[in-house]
């Protein structure tokens, strides 16, 4: 009994501390930081605008330089190798990352990231790496998309073993328009909450169900085969090993 | 005092508990860096689990007898480690299912390693108290650089659950899949 005791009071005193920090207890990977949207997701919560970003590429002895731009928020980050651009005449480079104002629905694809113009003085003559990141708040995407127009058309860009939890890593050597998603239809794309929002109570009324239909009957067999040979429970401290104690 | 800490079992728990300090902190760092998130918790799950090698199952925990009954236990665990976050499901990161084998292996191996190893290290030095009490305190200190502040007291009282499982059933079955269960689902 006082061992029964000691876990409720433990159970209780963690569901206290968990209740004041969402999401409470986990491991391994940090919750994203809330996403910025153009379009926000009715489940989204409070919103902030997300951010634009801004470079200056220097140009050194005929090659342009190695660096990144990224958006303040840090929701899309592009990095450059150095002589990643056609330098003929410049002697910098202007990049810029714009969140449309707008959020396309091309047909057959679900955006599930804010569209990103990147626009820059020069052309790529490079490959260049290109993290996108996503929101918990929507199913995975699969790919990023590309066009040179928000109107369309779209086009699936190959993406990079996931370097980090909630990005997407693709090269490219385009400006245009960029955002994360998935084709309509593919098996993840199915309403917007059902992947996030409701996956979770189902999970633990599924193993509440588990714990009351198995729980009960073996806890009541464990009982009566213990009752003949049980003899002094209350000796816990002291009780030689015993993995059988359970 | 000074004496049981010079003692074999004290060198012993003072090197496991230092081990396995040393082996999150290197993890926590080595997942901030581009593309090291994934092997840093698989590997950082399997180096954990070596901190379990060479003791007898029975020791960890980890009987075979009254299986189903740990099993179910585990998932009784499960669902008060994920109560808070299920009631508030608006809150919850879903982890992307490309992951889930790396929480899996960094759940495993700190299990193996907390309530495991070093819980049997300490149950030997000083009993069962210092072995709750001691292994719920690592484990916290473990979670200080990958975690927020704010988070701890939730990381310490889910230390302490766990370890008072460990301790009352003498099972580290049910922690196991609870932990494991907990890691997926956020």
């Amino acid at each position: 009994m006082k061992r029964a005791a000691l876990l409720a009071v433990a159970a209780i005193s963690y569901i206290a501390a968990a209740w004041m920090v969402a999401p409470g207890f986990y491991d391994g990977f940090l919750p994203p930081a809330p996403y910025n949207w153009t379009c926000p997701p009715p489940q989204a919560g409070a919103n902030n605008k997300p951010s634009s970003g801004h470079l200056d590429v220097k140009v050194t002895a005929g090659a342009s330089e190695p660096d990144s731009v990224f958006t303040d928020d840090g929701q899309v980050v592009m990095g450059f190798l150095p002589g990643a651009f056609d330098v003929t005449g410049k002697t910098s480079i202007s990049v810029d990352i714009t969140p449309l104002d707008t959020c396309p629905t091309p047909a057959g694809i679900l955006l599930v990231t804010n569209v990103y113009k990147i626009s820059a003085t020069a052309p790529l003559v490079k490959d260049s790496n290109l993290v996108i990141r996503y929101s918990n708040l929507m199913q995975d995407p699969s790919t990023v998309y590309f066009a040179t127009d928000p109107s369309g058309p779209w086009k699936s860009i190959p993406v990079a073993q996931q370097s980090q939890p909630y990005t997407l890593d693709t090269s490219t050597k385009d400006f245009g328009y960029y955002a994360a998603g998935l084709p309509r239809g593919s098996s993840s794309s199915t309403p917007a909450t059902a992947g996030t929002t409701q996956l979770l109570p189902v999970v633990v009324a599924a193993l509440v169900i588990v714990v009351v239909l198995a729980g009960l009957p073996l806890a009541l067999i464990r009982r009566r085969r213990g009752a003949g040979a049980e003899s002094d429970e209350d000796a816990d401290e002291e009780e030689e090993d015993d993995p059988t104690r359970i | 005092m000074i004496s049981a800490v010079s003692s074999r079992a004290g060198v012993r728990a003072a090197v496991l508990g230092a081990y396995v300090l040393l082996v999150e902190v290197t993890r926590a760092l080595v997942m901030n860096a581009q593309y090291a998130a994934v092997p840093a918790l698989i590997l950082g799950g399997l180096a954990l689990a070596v901190a379990a090698v060479g003791w007898p199952a029975a020791r960890l925990g980890l009987g075979t007898s009254g299986l189903a009954l740990r099993v179910v236990g585990g998932c009784a665990l499960g669902v008060v480690l994920l109560l808070p976050t299920a009631v508030r499901a608006g809150a919850a990161p879903v982890l992307p299912m490309s992951l889930a084998v790396a929480a899996i292996a960094v759940s495993v191996g700190e299990e193996l390693a907390f309530r495991g190893a070093l819980y049997a290290a300490l149950d030997e030095l000083g009993g069962a108290r210092l072995a709750v009490l001691g292994s719920t305190a690592l484990w916290t200190a473990a979670h200080a650089l990958s975690h927020p502040a704010a988070f701890l007291p939730a990381v310490a009282a889910a230390g302490l659950l766990l370890g008072l499982w460990r301790w009352a059933c003498r099972d580290l079955v049910g922690p196991i899949i609870a932990h494991v269960i907990a890691d997926l689902a956020l």
